[in-house]
Protein backbone atom coordinates (compact mmCIF):
# COMPACT_ATOMS: atom_id res chain seq x y z
CA UNK A 1 0.00 0.00 0.00
CA UNK A 2 0.93 3.59 -0.87
CA UNK A 3 0.25 6.70 0.69
CA UNK A 4 0.69 9.92 -1.22
CA UNK A 5 0.43 12.61 0.69
CA UNK A 6 0.12 16.30 -0.96
CA UNK A 7 -0.02 19.68 0.55
CA UNK A 8 -3.14 21.53 -0.57
CA UNK A 9 -2.15 24.89 -2.68
CA UNK A 10 1.27 24.66 -1.07
CA UNK A 11 2.87 28.23 -1.26
CA UNK A 12 -0.34 29.98 -0.64
CA UNK A 13 -1.18 27.82 2.25
CA UNK A 14 2.50 28.66 3.40
CA UNK A 15 1.61 32.41 3.20
CA UNK A 16 -1.52 31.68 5.25
CA UNK A 17 0.23 30.25 8.04
CA UNK A 18 1.81 33.21 9.09
CA UNK A 19 -0.89 35.73 7.74
CA UNK A 20 -3.89 34.89 8.86
CA UNK A 21 -5.67 37.57 7.52
CA UNK A 22 -5.54 35.72 3.71
CA UNK A 23 -7.77 33.29 5.45
CA UNK A 24 -10.63 33.10 2.99
CA UNK A 25 -9.24 35.27 0.03
CA UNK A 26 -8.05 34.48 -2.88
CA UNK A 27 -4.17 34.21 -2.76
CA UNK A 28 -1.49 33.61 -5.51
CA UNK A 29 2.01 33.39 -5.64
CA UNK A 30 4.27 34.27 -8.55
CA UNK A 31 7.12 32.41 -10.41
CA UNK A 32 10.62 34.23 -10.12
CA UNK A 33 10.91 37.42 -11.26
CA UNK A 34 6.89 37.98 -10.69
CA UNK A 35 6.09 36.66 -14.05
CA UNK A 36 3.55 34.00 -14.06
CA UNK A 37 1.17 32.87 -11.45
CA UNK A 38 2.09 29.57 -9.96
CA UNK A 39 0.09 28.80 -7.33
CA UNK A 40 -3.62 29.81 -6.07
CA UNK A 41 -5.73 29.41 -3.06
CA UNK A 42 -9.07 27.65 -3.75
CA UNK A 43 -10.60 31.36 -4.06
CA UNK A 44 -8.22 32.01 -6.72
CA UNK A 45 -9.02 29.38 -8.85
CA UNK A 46 -12.64 30.02 -8.12
CA UNK A 47 -12.28 33.44 -9.54
CA UNK A 48 -10.75 31.55 -13.20
CA UNK A 49 -6.88 32.47 -12.59
CA UNK A 50 -5.37 29.75 -14.57
CA UNK A 51 -2.00 28.21 -13.62
CA UNK A 52 0.52 29.77 -15.79
CA UNK A 53 -1.29 33.39 -16.35
CA UNK A 54 1.21 35.64 -16.87
CA UNK A 55 0.65 38.44 -13.90
CA UNK A 56 0.21 42.02 -15.67
CA UNK A 57 -2.70 39.71 -18.08
CA UNK A 58 -4.70 40.05 -14.64
CA UNK A 59 -3.74 43.33 -13.63
CA UNK A 60 -7.92 44.31 -13.26
CA UNK A 61 -9.46 41.06 -12.06
CA UNK A 62 -6.68 41.17 -9.59
CA UNK A 63 -7.42 45.25 -8.70
CA UNK A 64 -11.21 44.20 -9.04
CA UNK A 65 -11.47 40.77 -6.75
CA UNK A 66 -8.25 42.14 -4.22
CA UNK A 67 -6.64 39.21 -5.18
CA UNK A 68 -3.37 38.82 -2.82
CA UNK A 69 -0.54 38.34 -4.80
CA UNK A 70 3.14 37.10 -3.90
CA UNK A 71 6.18 36.64 -4.78
CA UNK A 72 7.91 33.31 -4.50
CA UNK A 73 9.47 32.85 -1.18
CA UNK A 74 11.16 29.60 -1.42
CA UNK A 75 13.14 29.93 1.77
CA UNK A 76 9.90 29.84 3.74
CA UNK A 77 8.46 27.04 1.78
CA UNK A 78 11.45 25.11 1.77
CA UNK A 79 11.46 25.20 5.59
CA UNK A 80 7.72 24.31 6.09
CA UNK A 81 8.50 21.25 3.47
CA UNK A 82 11.45 19.99 5.71
CA UNK A 83 9.07 20.08 8.69
CA UNK A 84 6.43 18.54 6.75
CA UNK A 85 8.81 15.81 5.30
CA UNK A 86 10.21 15.44 8.62
CA UNK A 87 6.81 14.37 10.45
CA UNK A 88 5.34 12.21 7.25
CA UNK A 89 8.76 9.93 8.24
CA UNK A 90 7.44 9.84 11.50
CA UNK A 91 4.57 7.70 10.89
CA UNK A 92 6.00 4.93 8.30
CA UNK A 93 9.19 3.21 7.82
CA UNK A 94 9.89 4.20 4.45
CA UNK A 95 9.27 7.50 2.21
CA UNK A 96 10.30 8.84 -0.78
CA UNK A 97 10.30 12.90 -1.20
CA UNK A 98 8.41 13.39 -4.86
CA UNK A 99 8.74 16.94 -4.89
CA UNK A 100 8.24 20.35 -2.54
CA UNK A 101 4.85 19.54 -1.29
CA UNK A 102 4.42 15.32 -1.72
CA UNK A 103 5.91 12.64 -0.36
CA UNK A 104 4.82 8.80 -1.39
CA UNK A 105 4.44 6.96 2.03
CA UNK A 106 5.09 3.04 2.29
CA UNK A 107 2.03 1.78 4.62
CA UNK A 108 2.92 -1.58 3.35
CA UNK A 109 3.93 -3.13 6.63
CA UNK A 110 1.01 -1.32 8.71
CA UNK A 111 -1.50 -3.91 6.46
CA UNK A 112 -3.63 -4.76 9.61
CA UNK A 113 -4.01 -1.05 9.99
CA UNK A 114 -7.74 0.58 9.10
CA UNK A 115 -4.98 2.78 6.64
CA UNK A 116 -8.20 5.83 6.85
CA UNK A 117 -7.74 5.92 10.28
CA UNK A 118 -3.91 6.73 9.39
CA UNK A 119 -4.44 8.98 7.03
CA UNK A 120 -6.59 11.11 9.01
CA UNK A 121 -3.71 11.14 11.65
CA UNK A 122 -1.20 12.33 9.14
CA UNK A 123 -3.80 14.97 8.35
CA UNK A 124 -4.09 15.90 11.75
CA UNK A 125 -1.03 16.04 13.08
CA UNK A 126 0.70 18.14 9.61
CA UNK A 127 -2.08 20.61 10.15
CA UNK A 128 -1.43 21.43 13.60
CA UNK A 129 2.25 21.40 14.36
CA UNK A 130 2.53 23.30 10.94
CA UNK A 131 -0.61 25.05 10.32
CA UNK A 132 -0.79 23.05 6.20
CA UNK A 133 -3.73 21.31 5.11
CA UNK A 134 -2.68 18.11 3.33
CA UNK A 135 -4.58 15.69 1.15
CA UNK A 136 -3.80 12.02 1.64
CA UNK A 137 -4.66 9.66 -1.34
CA UNK A 138 -3.99 5.59 0.02
CA UNK A 139 -3.64 2.48 -2.76
CA UNK A 140 -2.35 0.00 -3.79
CA UNK A 141 -0.24 1.48 -6.92
CA UNK A 142 1.69 5.03 -6.54
CA UNK A 143 -0.56 5.54 -9.58
CA UNK A 144 -3.71 4.52 -8.04
CA UNK A 145 -1.78 6.93 -4.80
CA UNK A 146 -1.60 9.88 -7.10
CA UNK A 147 -5.33 9.53 -8.70
CA UNK A 148 -6.87 8.58 -5.13
CA UNK A 149 -5.47 11.84 -4.11
CA UNK A 150 -6.55 13.66 -6.89
CA UNK A 151 -10.24 12.42 -6.18
CA UNK A 152 -9.68 13.62 -2.61
CA UNK A 153 -9.25 17.51 -3.98
CA UNK A 154 -11.44 17.13 -6.47
CA UNK A 155 -14.67 15.88 -4.38
CA UNK A 156 -13.77 17.97 -1.92
CA UNK A 157 -13.89 14.45 0.60
CA UNK A 158 -14.67 14.93 4.07
CA UNK A 159 -11.59 14.71 6.26
CA UNK A 160 -9.33 15.01 3.27
CA UNK A 161 -7.91 11.07 3.06
CA UNK A 162 -9.56 8.60 0.47
CA UNK A 163 -8.39 4.80 0.95
CA UNK A 164 -8.97 2.29 -2.02
CA UNK A 165 -9.34 -0.42 -0.07
CA UNK A 166 -11.48 -2.70 -2.13
CA UNK A 167 -12.27 -3.07 -5.63
CA UNK A 168 -15.03 -1.11 -5.57
CA UNK A 169 -13.50 1.87 -4.43
CA UNK A 170 -10.48 2.04 -7.28
CA UNK A 171 -13.32 1.27 -9.76
CA UNK A 172 -14.85 4.45 -8.74
CA UNK A 173 -11.74 6.65 -8.97
CA UNK A 174 -10.88 5.74 -12.14
CA UNK A 175 -14.48 5.96 -13.84
CA UNK A 176 -13.80 9.86 -12.23
CA UNK A 177 -10.64 9.82 -13.43
CA UNK A 178 -10.15 11.48 -17.45
CA UNK A 179 -7.47 9.49 -19.10
CA UNK A 180 -5.53 13.47 -19.77
CA UNK A 181 -5.53 13.31 -15.67
CA UNK A 182 -3.66 10.21 -14.98
CA UNK A 183 -0.34 10.59 -13.88
CA UNK A 184 1.98 10.01 -16.14
CA UNK A 185 -0.22 10.37 -19.40
CA UNK A 186 0.61 14.03 -21.01
CA UNK A 187 -1.41 15.58 -23.81
CA UNK A 188 -0.18 13.71 -26.92
CA UNK A 189 -0.73 10.07 -24.90
CA UNK A 190 -4.13 11.60 -24.26
CA UNK A 191 -5.46 11.79 -27.63
CA UNK A 192 -4.22 8.38 -28.64
CA UNK A 193 -6.57 7.00 -26.08
CA UNK A 194 -9.30 9.32 -26.61
CA UNK A 195 -8.75 8.20 -31.21
CA UNK A 196 -9.01 4.71 -29.23
CA UNK A 197 -12.13 4.82 -27.41
CA UNK A 198 -10.54 5.33 -23.81
CA UNK A 199 -11.99 8.00 -22.26
CA UNK A 200 -11.73 7.48 -18.19
CA UNK A 201 -9.23 5.46 -16.39
CA UNK A 202 -11.47 2.49 -15.86
CA UNK A 203 -11.84 2.26 -19.94
CA UNK A 204 -7.64 2.11 -20.35
CA UNK A 205 -7.65 -0.21 -17.29
CA UNK A 206 -9.29 -2.90 -19.97
CA UNK A 207 -7.08 -1.98 -22.55
CA UNK A 208 -5.64 -5.11 -24.04
CA UNK A 209 -1.88 -5.38 -23.02
CA UNK A 210 -0.64 -5.86 -26.90
CA UNK A 211 -2.22 -2.73 -27.85
CA UNK A 212 -0.95 -0.51 -25.35
CA UNK A 213 2.30 -1.90 -25.73
CA UNK A 214 1.91 -0.88 -29.08
CA UNK A 215 0.95 2.62 -28.72
CA UNK A 216 2.54 3.49 -25.45
CA UNK A 217 5.06 0.92 -25.06
CA UNK A 218 6.40 -0.69 -22.30
CA UNK A 219 6.21 2.52 -19.92
CA UNK A 220 2.67 2.73 -20.89
CA UNK A 221 1.71 -0.94 -20.03
CA UNK A 222 3.74 -0.24 -16.37
CA UNK A 223 0.89 2.38 -16.27
CA UNK A 224 -1.69 0.09 -17.31
CA UNK A 225 -0.34 -2.46 -14.71
CA UNK A 226 -0.52 0.00 -11.98
CA UNK A 227 -4.13 1.04 -12.80
CA UNK A 228 -4.46 -2.51 -12.25
CA UNK A 229 -3.78 -2.53 -8.55
CA UNK A 230 -0.01 -4.46 -9.72
CA UNK A 231 2.11 -2.08 -8.26
CA UNK A 232 4.86 -1.49 -11.15
CA UNK A 233 6.38 1.75 -9.85
CA UNK A 234 9.71 0.99 -7.42
CA UNK A 235 10.59 3.75 -4.71
CA UNK A 236 13.11 6.41 -5.41
CA UNK A 237 14.59 7.06 -2.23
CA UNK A 238 17.58 8.49 -3.14
CA UNK A 239 17.38 10.76 -6.13
CA UNK A 240 19.85 9.57 -8.83
CA UNK A 241 22.92 11.82 -9.51
CA UNK A 242 21.73 14.68 -11.93
CA UNK A 243 22.78 14.77 -16.05
CA UNK A 244 23.34 17.72 -16.09
CA UNK A 245 22.83 21.02 -13.88
CA UNK A 246 21.64 24.53 -15.44
CA UNK A 247 21.38 27.58 -14.01
CA UNK A 248 19.66 30.47 -16.12
CA UNK A 249 17.20 33.35 -15.01
CA UNK A 250 16.01 36.53 -16.54
CA UNK A 251 17.45 39.39 -15.40
CA UNK A 252 14.77 41.84 -13.78
CA UNK A 253 15.19 44.62 -16.68
CA UNK A 254 16.84 44.16 -19.76
CA UNK A 255 20.91 44.38 -19.42
CA UNK A 256 23.56 46.22 -21.81
CA UNK A 257 26.83 46.43 -19.77
CA UNK A 258 28.80 43.42 -20.09
CA UNK A 259 29.77 43.55 -16.60
CA UNK A 260 26.54 42.97 -15.71
CA UNK A 261 26.18 39.87 -17.27
CA UNK A 262 29.79 38.66 -16.77
CA UNK A 263 28.28 38.79 -12.91
CA UNK A 264 25.37 36.96 -13.71
CA UNK A 265 27.18 34.51 -15.32
CA UNK A 266 30.08 33.72 -12.81
CA UNK A 267 27.12 33.68 -10.13
CA UNK A 268 24.75 31.15 -12.11
CA UNK A 269 28.05 29.15 -12.54
CA UNK A 270 29.08 29.48 -8.94
CA UNK A 271 25.37 27.86 -7.84
CA UNK A 272 26.21 25.38 -10.52
CA UNK A 273 29.51 24.56 -9.36
CA UNK A 274 28.54 23.81 -5.67
CA UNK A 275 25.38 21.75 -6.80
CA UNK A 276 27.90 19.77 -8.83
CA UNK A 277 30.28 19.40 -5.37
CA UNK A 278 27.37 18.88 -3.40
CA UNK A 279 26.50 15.57 -5.61
CA UNK A 280 30.06 14.52 -5.88
CA UNK A 281 30.14 14.90 -9.57
CA UNK A 282 32.36 16.93 -12.04
CA UNK A 283 31.65 18.38 -15.30
CA UNK A 284 33.38 17.62 -18.68
CA UNK A 285 31.76 20.73 -20.59
CA UNK A 286 29.71 24.25 -20.22
CA UNK A 287 27.04 25.50 -22.30
CA UNK A 288 26.27 29.46 -22.14
CA UNK A 289 23.77 31.20 -24.01
CA UNK A 290 22.49 34.62 -23.95
CA UNK A 291 19.39 35.97 -24.96
CA UNK A 292 17.94 39.70 -26.16
CA UNK A 293 13.71 39.72 -25.22
CA UNK A 294 12.06 38.10 -28.30
CA UNK A 295 8.80 40.30 -26.45
CA UNK A 296 9.99 43.08 -27.66
CA UNK A 297 9.45 43.07 -31.31
CA UNK A 298 10.87 46.68 -31.77
CA UNK A 299 14.16 45.47 -30.08
CA UNK A 300 16.88 44.07 -32.67
CA UNK A 301 16.68 40.11 -31.78
CA UNK A 302 19.82 38.44 -30.81
CA UNK A 303 20.11 34.17 -29.35
CA UNK A 304 23.51 32.70 -29.33
CA UNK A 305 24.68 29.29 -27.18
CA UNK A 306 27.90 28.30 -27.30
CA UNK A 307 29.23 24.68 -25.77
CA UNK A 308 32.80 24.20 -24.96
CA UNK A 309 34.71 21.25 -23.14
CA UNK A 310 37.33 21.39 -20.65
CA UNK A 311 40.25 19.29 -20.56
CA UNK A 312 39.89 17.94 -17.39
CA UNK A 313 36.48 17.35 -15.51
CA UNK A 314 36.18 19.85 -12.72
CA UNK A 315 33.56 20.92 -10.43
CA UNK A 316 35.62 24.31 -8.86
CA UNK A 317 34.12 27.43 -9.02
CA UNK A 318 37.00 29.52 -10.25
CA UNK A 319 37.63 26.78 -13.10
CA UNK A 320 34.25 26.87 -13.88
CA UNK A 321 33.80 30.26 -13.88
CA UNK A 322 37.04 31.45 -15.88
CA UNK A 323 35.56 28.88 -18.69
CA UNK A 324 32.26 30.24 -18.50
CA UNK A 325 33.50 34.01 -19.26
CA UNK A 326 35.79 32.53 -21.69
CA UNK A 327 32.96 31.24 -23.34
CA UNK A 328 30.79 34.16 -22.94
CA UNK A 329 33.54 36.72 -24.71
CA UNK A 330 32.88 34.44 -27.40
CA UNK A 331 29.25 35.05 -27.71
CA UNK A 332 28.75 38.35 -26.15
CA UNK A 333 27.89 41.22 -28.53
CA UNK A 334 27.55 44.72 -27.25
CA UNK A 335 24.88 45.94 -29.23
CA UNK A 336 22.00 44.27 -27.70
CA UNK A 337 19.66 44.70 -24.75
CA UNK A 338 19.55 41.10 -23.09
CA UNK A 339 17.01 39.80 -20.75
CA UNK A 340 18.39 36.50 -20.26
CA UNK A 341 21.57 34.39 -20.35
CA UNK A 342 22.05 30.84 -18.35
CA UNK A 343 24.83 28.62 -17.95
CA UNK A 344 24.83 24.83 -17.95
CA UNK A 345 27.23 22.09 -16.88
CA UNK A 346 27.24 18.59 -18.87
CA UNK A 347 29.21 14.99 -19.33
CA UNK A 348 29.21 15.15 -15.61
CA UNK A 349 31.05 11.86 -13.93
CA UNK A 350 31.87 10.90 -10.59
CA UNK A 351 34.18 12.99 -8.42
CA UNK A 352 36.66 9.76 -7.82
CA UNK A 353 36.43 8.80 -12.00
CA UNK A 354 37.91 11.61 -13.64
CA UNK A 355 40.69 11.28 -15.93
CA UNK A 356 43.49 14.10 -15.89
CA UNK A 357 45.42 15.49 -18.09
CA UNK A 358 48.72 14.84 -19.50
CA UNK A 359 49.62 18.10 -19.18
CA UNK A 360 47.59 19.35 -16.75
CA UNK A 361 49.97 21.28 -14.16
CA UNK A 362 46.97 22.44 -11.64
CA UNK A 363 47.68 21.84 -8.02
CA UNK A 364 44.17 19.76 -7.79
CA UNK A 365 44.05 19.21 -3.70
CA UNK A 366 44.49 22.22 -3.17
CA UNK A 367 41.93 23.57 -5.24
CA UNK A 368 39.42 21.26 -3.41
CA UNK A 369 40.49 22.09 -0.20
CA UNK A 370 39.81 25.50 -0.99
CA UNK A 371 36.30 24.62 -1.99
CA UNK A 372 35.49 22.49 0.79
CA UNK A 373 36.81 25.42 2.73
CA UNK A 374 34.08 27.95 0.94
CA UNK A 375 31.30 25.46 0.88
CA UNK A 376 31.08 25.15 4.64
CA UNK A 377 31.49 29.23 5.00
CA UNK A 378 28.65 29.74 3.24
CA UNK A 379 26.38 26.32 4.80
CA UNK A 380 27.00 28.11 7.89
CA UNK A 381 27.01 31.49 7.38
CA UNK A 382 24.56 32.19 4.80
CA UNK A 383 24.73 31.26 0.83
CA UNK A 384 27.26 33.36 -1.26
CA UNK A 385 29.13 35.14 1.71
CA UNK A 386 32.16 33.99 0.43
CA UNK A 387 32.85 34.19 -3.31
CA UNK A 388 35.08 35.14 -6.33
CA UNK A 389 35.53 38.89 -7.06
CA UNK A 390 33.57 38.51 -10.27
CA UNK A 391 30.49 37.37 -8.65
CA UNK A 392 30.52 41.13 -7.77
CA UNK A 393 28.79 42.49 -4.76
CA UNK A 394 25.41 43.50 -5.30
CA UNK A 395 23.00 42.16 -7.62
CA UNK A 396 22.05 44.14 -10.07
CA UNK A 397 20.98 41.28 -11.86
CA UNK A 398 19.01 39.80 -8.83
CA UNK A 399 15.47 38.87 -9.04
CA UNK A 400 12.20 40.86 -9.04
CA UNK A 401 10.83 39.88 -6.12
CA UNK A 402 8.31 43.26 -5.45
CA UNK A 403 5.66 40.81 -3.27
CA UNK A 404 7.45 38.90 -1.70
CA UNK A 405 6.87 38.11 2.17
CA UNK A 406 9.58 37.82 5.14
CA UNK A 407 11.40 34.87 5.71
CA UNK A 408 9.72 34.01 9.34
CA UNK A 409 11.40 30.82 9.99
CA UNK A 410 14.53 31.21 8.80
CA UNK A 411 15.63 35.08 9.23
CA UNK A 412 15.13 36.35 13.19
CA UNK A 413 14.59 39.90 11.82
CA UNK A 414 11.83 38.60 9.91
CA UNK A 415 9.67 36.67 12.55
CA UNK A 416 5.66 37.70 13.02
CA UNK A 417 5.68 40.81 15.28
CA UNK A 418 2.90 40.25 18.15
CA UNK A 419 1.36 43.94 18.28
CA UNK A 420 -1.56 42.95 20.28
CA UNK B 1 52.33 14.53 22.98
CA UNK B 2 51.95 15.11 26.46
CA UNK B 3 49.36 13.56 28.79
CA UNK B 4 45.71 12.27 27.59
CA UNK B 5 43.20 14.29 29.31
CA UNK B 6 41.50 12.46 32.30
CA UNK B 7 38.58 14.12 31.24
CA UNK B 8 38.16 11.84 28.18
CA UNK B 9 35.93 9.62 29.08
CA UNK B 10 33.85 11.66 31.18
CA UNK B 11 33.06 14.04 27.89
CA UNK B 12 29.06 15.30 27.81
CA UNK B 13 27.38 17.70 25.13
CA UNK B 14 27.16 21.20 26.32
CA UNK B 15 24.38 22.54 27.57
CA UNK B 16 22.12 24.05 24.56
CA UNK B 17 19.26 26.54 25.02
CA UNK B 18 18.23 24.76 21.79
CA UNK B 19 17.73 21.39 23.21
CA UNK B 20 16.66 22.61 26.76
CA UNK B 21 13.75 24.47 25.76
CA UNK B 22 12.79 22.70 22.18
CA UNK B 23 10.90 19.89 22.23
CA UNK B 24 9.43 19.11 18.99
CA UNK B 25 11.53 20.98 16.66
CA UNK B 26 9.89 20.33 14.01
CA UNK B 27 6.44 22.20 15.72
CA UNK B 28 8.49 25.36 16.87
CA UNK B 29 8.20 28.65 15.39
CA UNK B 30 9.67 32.57 17.07
CA UNK B 31 7.90 35.48 17.16
CA UNK B 32 8.82 38.53 18.42
CA UNK B 33 6.21 40.65 21.36
CA UNK B 34 6.02 43.93 20.44
CA UNK B 35 3.10 45.47 22.45
CA UNK B 36 2.32 45.97 26.03
CA UNK B 37 -0.46 43.29 26.23
CA UNK B 38 1.79 40.08 28.63
CA UNK B 39 3.57 43.16 30.45
CA UNK B 40 2.80 41.82 33.77
CA UNK B 41 3.31 38.07 32.56
CA UNK B 42 7.15 39.00 32.58
CA UNK B 43 7.02 39.36 29.05
CA UNK B 44 8.15 43.19 28.11
CA UNK B 45 7.90 44.43 24.44
CA UNK B 46 11.14 43.22 22.95
CA UNK B 47 10.73 39.82 24.10
CA UNK B 48 11.36 36.79 22.34
CA UNK B 49 8.69 34.32 22.40
CA UNK B 50 9.19 30.34 21.46
CA UNK B 51 6.14 28.49 20.66
CA UNK B 52 5.17 24.94 19.96
CA UNK B 53 2.26 24.71 17.79
CA UNK B 54 1.65 20.40 18.85
CA UNK B 55 0.50 21.48 22.24
CA UNK B 56 -2.76 21.66 23.46
CA UNK B 57 -3.29 24.64 25.33
CA UNK B 58 -4.45 24.08 29.58
CA UNK B 59 -5.98 26.30 31.13
CA UNK B 60 -4.00 29.49 31.91
CA UNK B 61 -1.40 29.04 29.24
CA UNK B 62 0.04 31.87 27.15
CA UNK B 63 -1.38 31.11 23.85
CA UNK B 64 -0.84 33.04 20.10
CA UNK B 65 -4.53 33.45 19.00
CA UNK B 66 -5.57 34.67 16.06
CA UNK B 67 -8.56 37.54 16.47
CA UNK B 68 -10.32 38.09 13.08
CA UNK B 69 -6.64 37.44 11.35
CA UNK B 70 -4.82 39.46 13.64
CA UNK B 71 -2.09 37.67 15.98
CA UNK B 72 -2.43 38.05 19.96
CA UNK B 73 -0.25 37.02 23.07
CA UNK B 74 -2.97 36.11 25.91
CA UNK B 75 -3.39 33.29 28.63
CA UNK B 76 -6.10 31.43 27.75
CA UNK B 77 -8.68 31.06 30.58
CA UNK B 78 -10.63 27.90 30.00
CA UNK B 79 -13.39 25.94 32.05
CA UNK B 80 -15.99 23.12 30.44
CA UNK B 81 -18.01 25.63 28.51
CA UNK B 82 -16.45 28.58 27.75
CA UNK B 83 -12.95 30.16 26.95
CA UNK B 84 -11.36 33.47 27.79
CA UNK B 85 -8.50 35.43 25.83
CA UNK B 86 -6.86 37.20 28.91
CA UNK B 87 -4.49 40.16 28.70
CA UNK B 88 -1.39 40.62 31.32
CA UNK B 89 -2.25 44.03 32.09
CA UNK B 90 -4.78 45.81 34.33
CA UNK B 91 -5.42 48.59 31.60
CA UNK B 92 -7.04 46.16 28.74
CA UNK B 93 -10.05 44.00 28.64
CA UNK B 94 -10.15 39.78 28.93
CA UNK B 95 -12.71 38.60 25.83
CA UNK B 96 -14.64 35.88 26.16
CA UNK B 97 -14.48 33.17 22.76
CA UNK B 98 -16.72 33.26 20.80
CA UNK B 99 -17.83 32.18 17.09
CA UNK B 100 -18.51 35.79 15.68
CA UNK B 101 -14.68 36.43 17.13
CA UNK B 102 -13.42 34.21 14.55
CA UNK B 103 -10.75 32.96 16.39
CA UNK B 104 -8.57 30.38 16.28
CA UNK B 105 -5.01 29.10 19.04
CA UNK B 106 -2.13 29.04 16.61
CA UNK B 107 0.62 27.48 19.41
CA UNK B 108 1.42 28.08 22.72
CA UNK B 109 4.27 30.09 24.52
CA UNK B 110 6.95 27.81 25.69
CA UNK B 111 9.31 30.27 26.41
CA UNK B 112 10.17 33.78 26.68
CA UNK B 113 13.80 34.95 26.06
CA UNK B 114 15.02 38.48 27.10
CA UNK B 115 17.92 40.24 26.20
CA UNK B 116 17.88 43.13 28.60
CA UNK B 117 20.55 45.23 27.00
CA UNK B 118 18.01 45.11 23.91
CA UNK B 119 15.21 46.11 25.82
CA UNK B 120 13.73 49.62 25.86
CA UNK B 121 14.51 51.19 28.60
CA UNK B 122 11.47 52.54 29.10
CA UNK B 123 10.70 48.53 30.13
CA UNK B 124 13.91 47.85 31.31
CA UNK B 125 15.88 51.41 33.34
CA UNK B 126 19.43 51.11 33.62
Amino acid sequence: MFALVDCNNFYPSCERVFNPKLEGKPVIVLSNNDGCAIARSEEAKALGVEMGTPAHMIEDLIREKDIQVYSSNYALYGDLSDRVMTILATFVPKMECYSIDEAFLDASELHDQNLRQLGLAIRETVKQHTGLPVSVGIAPTKTLAKIANRYVKKKKIAGGVHWLSTAADIGEVLQFTKVGDIWGIGPERAKVCLRHGFKTAFDLSLAPDDWVLKEMTVAGHRLLQELRGIACIEWELEPPPKKNIGSSRSFGKLMTQKIDIEQAVANYMATCAAKLRKQRSCAGKIHVFIQTNPFRTEDAQYFRSITMPIPVATNSTPELVRYALKALDIIFKPEFKYLKVGVMVLDLVPENQTQSGMFDSKDRGKDRLIMKTVDTLNNALGKDLVRFAVQGFENRYKLRAAHISPRYTTLITDIVKITA
Amino acid sequence: MGFPSPALDYQEDRISLDKEIIQHPNATYFMRMDGLSMVSAFIPPGALLVVDRSLIPKNMDIVIATVGGEFMARYLRKNDVKAWLVPANSKMQEQLITPELAVTIWGVVIAVVTEPNKLSTDVCPR
